[in-house]
């Protein structure tokens, strides 16, 4: 992926020249190894700033609904791996930004790591990361590791069949291959096959650390409202505290907004300092959107949402 | 979908109810009422998602 | 309370089923008097927060008609 950031930054270099746009969202590096951070560029003497790599875990999109410029027509070009693209479009579909306002870089993706996991191998703080095609050199004070990429990627990227973008205005590297899953929602799979107590446990433990802090919503590039339902005081939809029943609630909702939306980007996992998975809901959701009507969010501009319009065909044996 | 979440996270999917009735429809209207009453008299009383305000 | 009683909390559509309690009521048509109806001006308006809060407040059933 090294190759490709050179090219990036040539097209940045030159979209800023031409004055094509007002200013870029890529990644930088973080102040920590393995934190890759959001950055908007608008000099050409900041391009140097720019940096993608299998730690680019956050997704774009986000930055771009939420920017002060964006609101104003200021045209804006973001570097977009397969989800951000796919967030991109979503965002496009929902009016939230137009298609002339963008310039999508896109970044054929081939997965990004997993954090923890990788922190889990060593016992003190990992002191540099260093990726050379598929190997990953990460050293501590202690111990210097070499492992696979395939073997620490995260669990969104394993199952991710869209990794290149499905709407770009210029790529920064030759598409990669798509996979096909035979299963591809095998881990939603496991909970539906246990009995509803059991699963009702589950989901009860999973969030139990939820400390509140909203990290996962405001990762999302989904969660744009203006005021979030768990914001509103009048009525109070969800109680503020550590209250099981208030984390359950929150979280129940906070995936159920995603419904028929979500791209299953990771970045609300990835946001999470307690390791909460919090993909397990959406991915319930993502399973139903393709099961029911055939819909992955994000790929076509054209196409309306499922919970967007009314078909005859749509599924109603629930209705008595 | 919302009732498949639900039902996912382990909420029993007799306890929440779609239907359409028209305003004439008095008799399905009762025998909607009807059905739902004793599909949920069979669960007894809901434990999940009640918050429990003495906590 | 008694153990046996239950609560369904119903959202009822103020032109279709909420009509429809109403005639039940006229005609003298007996059932269960386990729902507490809440009547919301179209089917349109419900939300899962209300589901939800339904729930949360100790409701043993949600049901939504339209």
């Amino acid at each position: 992926m090294d190759t490709c950031i050179e090219k990036i930054r040539a097209i940045g270099a030159d979209l800023l020249a031409k004055g094509e746009v007002e200013i870029i969202i890529g990644f930088s590096d973080g102040s920590i190894p393995m934190a890759a951070r959001p950055v908007a560029v608008s000099s050409r003497d900041d391009m140097e700033k720019l940096v993608f790599n299998s730690t680019c875990g956050l997704n774009l999109a986000n930055y771009v609904s939420k920017n002060s410029l964006s609101g104003k027509g200021a045209k804006i070009a973001v570097v977009a791996k397969g989800c951000d693209a796919r967030n991109l479009v979503t965002h496009m579909v929902e009016n939230q930004i137009s298609r002339d306002q963008i310039y999508i870089i896109g970044v054929p993706c081939t997965g990004m790591v997993d954090k923890r996991k990788i922190a889990s191998m060593f016992e003190d703080e990992i002191t540099k990361f260093a990726e050379e095609g598929d190997t990953l050199i990460i050293e501590s004070a202690l111990k210097k590791l070499t492992v696979k990429k395939t073997d620490v990627l995260r669990h969104n990227c394993q199952v991710c069949t869209h990794p290149n973008p499905p709407v770009f205005d210029v790529m920064a590297a030759e598409p990669v291959a798509e996979q096909t899953l035979d299963q591809p929602f095998a881990d939603v799979d496991n909970i539906a096959a246990m009995d509803p107590e059991a699963r009702w446990a589950y989901f009860q433990e999973l969030t139990q650390n939820c400390i509140r802090c909203y990290a996962c919503r405001n990762a999302c590039p989904l969660c744009y409202c203006p005021t979030c339902f768990v914001d509103e005081s009048s009525p109070q939809w969800v109680g503020k505290g550590q209250n099981q029943t208030d984390v359950t609630t929150f979280h129940f909702l906070r995936a159920f907004h995603c419904a028929g939306r979500c791209t299953d980007c990771g970045a609300c996992v990835e946001a999470c300092p307690m390791g909460i998975n919090v993909r397990e809901f959406t991915r319930k959701l993502n399973k139903d959107a393709l099961e029911l009507f055939g819909w992955e969010a994000g790929l076509d501009l054209e196409k309306r949402p499922p919970l967007d319009v009314y078909s005859p065909d749509d599924p109603n044996d629930f209705i008595k | 979908m919302m009732g498949n979440l639900l039902e996912h996270m382990g909420v029993d999917r007799d306890r929440i109810h779609f239907s359409w009735i028209s305003s004439a429809e008095a008799t399905k209207f009762v025998d909607v009422v009807k059905e739902i009453s004793d599909k949920v008299r069979a669960l007894g009383p809901n434990k999940k998602f009640v918050k429990d305000y003495n906590k | 309370m008694d153990e046996n009683s239950i609560k369904i909390v119903s959202f009822l559509c103020n032109w279709c089923s909420y009509g429809a309690a109403d005639l039940a009521g006229v005609s003298r048509m007996e059932y269960p008097a386990d729902i507490r109806v809440i009547r919301i001006p179209c089917s349109g308006r419900m939300s899962p927060k209300f589901i939800l809060s339904a729930f949360r407040e100790g409701a043993d059933a949600v049901w939504v008609s339209g």
